[in-house]
């Protein structure tokens, strides 16, 4: 009997000690990148703010040996936190880039300790972007007056609206098309072409119109749909117009002007050079 | 009471619009660091090591790390930070500006440890209010990844311009392999591509280097090469509004032929829209010599108004040859395809035009049409009264037309999943002169097409006629009395001319295809033609009978596409391929 209650005694004991460290748990970890250290706080991207112990230990990520890496921001860490005391003993740094933290979001709940934001901020919109790459098909419907040799492009600000930047396939009799891809987020805009900006595209008013604005949403592929109704370098009464050198008469042989050897209506000093220059070699199909 | 009700109006109204005008974002930020690094791939700019990033308020950020995104527009100043200006003094851990939102968020860090970490934000440049607990992007203190990228540049300052472009000081931008040390370097990444317009002829490399920039302004020097000119350089200086802008350029300009250009474009209201272009050409044997060989010049103008479901433009193009007088002969007699010597004074074209929006021509119906018309005024067109025996052309002329174009949708032919496609069109104009003549001009088009998406291939077959017809009607003859029915030229002897009355045709059949089976490969073809009367005379006018252009696409790297192009004309004028394959970079 004396035994029975001895041990009953000793593992009520054990257990009474027990008790505390599994209240206490084991050592909570969780990476990020770091914002900055200071005033006794570790700051990470996610703007949380977690307490530091009053000597925390600073080791490297990979060895967990000391290292002379000093935490300052965009070094990658990772937190080791007593559950405790909710601060963080170690910090583990490396300037490799870690990948996101499953487990971040639930850590930061439990143990950061910026103070929860209650006033909401209705300008915060939009979707959450992987960044994942999205194939683009680029279609454009140009005017029928186009020439079925002619090249179509696409220019964007992302190519510092180099006019030849993106160069389309005219797939049948109307239209043009190209694919690319993009990533996930991407923003930007572009303008339709014929290669210079002497020849760019018009609304049918013939008005210039704004740039189209592009975005890259978050899907498996996606498209966009332009139609040009004119280029700028157009006269409505093309070929047939009344300036130099377009009249198809015998002095002046040039039924298709851009085939002939009388370049378009520029200025042509003699003596000088033309503008713009002879082709290198004559007869070049038209354009 | 009615007047101190006034004045507390008032008083409140003045102190919104204080607070309004304080709650702008900023218009620029000078940064300076360590180092600053552009990343072109990305638009990212960032910079280290004693972070000072001055806003144009005055207000200065300072940190140990700044790394903006010039396309998202936004900014981020981290480690160490303060945050210091005329209203404002605070220490925190990082500072992230968001322009277009008009705020910038904020991680104070009090002094006192006891003290709770909070998210502030600030509206504008109004540094006055906290707004302490209010809700932040989840991404707002976020480092973009650049692991594997290469900066562009490197520098010790830059001067950002948001949304328009970045100014570099003493910069080493990577050049062909090696970082090429410069005074400054401007990166434009605006969304208005004006910045980027200019007067200049098409060049087989240009190299630009914009040493200067401002929200409005950009200004490069340029190093060029063409087959004419050789190796050159020129340079040009744009002015930038929201709608409006100008461009003057100077290309080349260092060789001895320079040409002088100026374009200014103006948008008058949503609805009218004025451009003009004005461009001299000029031989000149130094910088600031005077012209020695002559000067030449052409301008255009160009108004375009937006009316109801259709549009007036009106284009009036000017041509002054002989700027420093006329040259005697014997040049003068002497027409080139540098010089027509019969354009003694200056020809000028003047043309308003209508054109009526694309209408369907009835309401499901798969045919639209588009209408035309216009007047004119021509002088000098044909030279100073025409040659004796060669051209009845008077000193000036007026001429309208009338033209329509009638086109189809896309006809589907047959079923399943890649069906034939259809379409066709017919453009058909009559041009009348005061001269009793006209002009009629038609072009016909019918293309078949069709998409093998399994294949990843596209092919199209075209047939197209073109006509011009130049009809007088008694005098047919006199104004195209019988030629010869031979022509020598350099490249041989060329029969097949003496059935020319005045009426052009051409008969083009093309075929096409297009094979892209990956995003690193295309391939596309293009085959024509073109039986032309009168017969196609090399070195003199037509086109070539036959045409093959192929067109190969190969991407070289994530970021670089390589197209190589070249075309073979089966002989004609001796030429067979080009003699070089146009070759581009693209995205």
């Amino acid at each position: 009997m004396t035994q029975r209650i001895a041990a009953f005694f000793a593992a009520a004991v054990l257990l009474a000690l027990a008790l505390p460290s599994l209240a206490q748990g084991t050592l909570v970890r969780v990476t990020g990148q770091l914002l900055d250290v200071r005033n006794g706080y570790v700051y990470f991207t996610s703007g949380d703010a977690f307490k530091l112990a009053g000597a925390p230990r600073i080791a490297d990520y990979d060895t967990g040996k000391p290292t002379a890496l000093q935490p300052r921001a965009k070094l990658f860490a990772r937190a080791i936190i007593d559950p405790a005391t909710k601060q963080v003993v170690e910090l583990d740094l490396t300037t490799r880039h870690l990948a996101d933290d499953a487990s971040y979001a639930s850590v930061a709940q439990q143990f950061a300790r910026t103070k929860p934001t209650t006033e909401p901020a209705p300008e915060i919109v939009g979707q959450r972007i992987s960044g994942k790459e999205v194939p683009v098909t680029f279609s454009v419907t140009v005017p029928p007056t186009t020439p079925l040799n002619a090249d179509v492009y696409i220019s964007t600000d992302a190519s510092n609206w180099n006019p030849q930047a993106i160069k389309m396939d005219r797939i049948d009799g109307q239209r043009y098309r190209a694919i690319r891809r993009f990533a996930s987020g991407t923003r930007f805009f572009f303008r339709v072409t014929r290669g210079t900006w002497n020849s760019a595209e018009r609304d049918q008013s013939g008005l210039e119109p704004p740039p189209h604005a592009y975005f890259t949403k978050e899907v498996d592929a996606q498209s966009a749909t332009v139609t040009v109704y004119s280029w700028s370098d157009d006269r409505a009464n093309s070929p047939q117009q009344a300036g130099p050198g377009a009249i198809p008469t015998p002095f002046n042989p040039n039924p298709f002007p851009a085939g002939g050897i009388f370049p378009p209506s520029r200025a042509t000093p003699p003596g000088g050079f033309p503008t713009p220059r002879p082709p290198a070699q004559p007869n070049r199909p038209p354009r | 009471m009615r007047l101190r009700v006034l004045i507390a109006l008032a008083v409140a109204l003045f102190a919104s619009a204080s607070a309004l005008a304080g709650a702008a974002p900023t218009s620029s930020l000078d940064v300076t660091a360590k180092s600053v690094d552009f990343f072109s791939n990305r638009y990212v700019v960032t910079a280290d090591g004693d972070v000072r990033v001055r806003l144009s308020d005055g207000t200065v950020i300072s940190g140990q790390t700044f790394t903006m995104d010039l396309k998202l527009n936004r900014f981020l100043v981290a480690g160490d930070v303060r945050l210091d200006g005329p209203a404002v003094h605070a220490a925190g851990a990082a500072f992230a500006g968001y322009p277009d939102l008009d705020r910038s968020y904020f991680l104070p860090a009090a002094a006192d440890p006891a003290a709770v970490p909070e998210r502030w934000t600030y509206y504008g440049l109004d540094w006055s209010n906290t707004h302490a607990g209010r809700e932040q992007p989840g991404d707002a203190f976020h480092f973009p990844d650049l692991t594997g990228e290469r900066p562009y540049i490197y520098a010790v300052g830059a001067r950002i311009t948001p949304k328009t472009n970045v100014l570099f000081t003493f910069p080493r931008v990577y050049t062909a392999g090696v970082y090429l040390p410069l005074p400054r370097y401007v990166v434009t990444f605006s969304g208005n591509s004006h910045f980027y317009e200019n007067g200049f002829q098409g060049a087989r490399s240009d190299v630009a280097l914009p040493f200067n920039g401002s929200e409005h302004s950009l200004t490069a020097l340029h190093l060029r090469n063409d087959a004419f000119s050789g190796t050159y350089t020129a340079i040009d200086q744009h002015f930038v509004w929201n709608n409006d802008w100008i461009v003057a350029s100077i290309d080349p300009l260092t060789q001895v032929q320079r040409q002088y250009n100026l374009i200014g474009f103006k948008t008058f209201s949503p609805k009218l829209q004025g451009r003009i272009f004005l461009q001299e050409s000029a031989g000149s044997a130094g910088i600031i010599n005077p012209p020695i060989i002559n000067a030449a010049a052409f301008t255009e103008i160009q108004f375009n108004a937006g009316l109801r479901r259709s549009g007036l433009t009106y284009t009036q193009d000017n041509y002054y040859q002989q700027l420093l007088g006329f040259r005697t002969p014997p040049d003068e007699l002497m027409a080139t395809a540098f010089y027509d010597p019969r354009w003694r004074e200056h020809p000028m074209n003047a043309l308003l035009t209508w054109t009526g929006y694309q209408n369907s021509l009835t309401k499901n119906s798969p045919l639209s049409f588009r209408l035309r018309s216009g007047f004119g005024w021509a002088h000098d067109a044909y030279g100073e009264g025409g040659y004796v025996n060669e051209q009845p052309g008077p000193k000036s002329l007026t001429y309208h037309f009338v033209g329509g174009l009638l086109t189809t949708n896309a006809i589907k032919l047959g079923k399943g999943p890649a069906p034939y496609s259809l379409t066709a069109q017919y453009d058909r104009q009559r041009q009348w002169y005061s001269l009793p003549h006209h002009v009629d001009t038609g072009d016909a088009r019918v293309a078949l097409s069709r998409e093998l998406f399994r294949q990843h291939v596209s092919y199209y077959v075209a047939y197209e006629v073109k006509t011009v017809g130049d009809y007088w009607g008694e005098r047919q003859l006199a104004a195209y009395p019988t030629p010869t029915d031979t022509i020598v030229t350099a490249f041989g002897t060329h029969g097949g001319q003496s059935a020319f009355r005045g009426l052009a045709t051409s008969h083009g059949l093309s075929t096409s295809l297009v094979y892209t089976p990956t995003q690193y490969f295309g391939l596309n073809l293009l085959l024509s033609r073109f039986y032309d009367t009168p017969a196609p005379v090399p070195g003199a006018y037509g086109q070539p009978p036959w045409q093959f252009t192929g067109d190969v696409r190969l991407r070289i790297s994530r970021q670089v596409l390589l197209d190589l192009k070249r075309s073979y004309y089966f002989n004609f004028a001796d030429e067979r391929w080009t003699p070089q394959f146009e070759v581009q970079f693209s995205p």
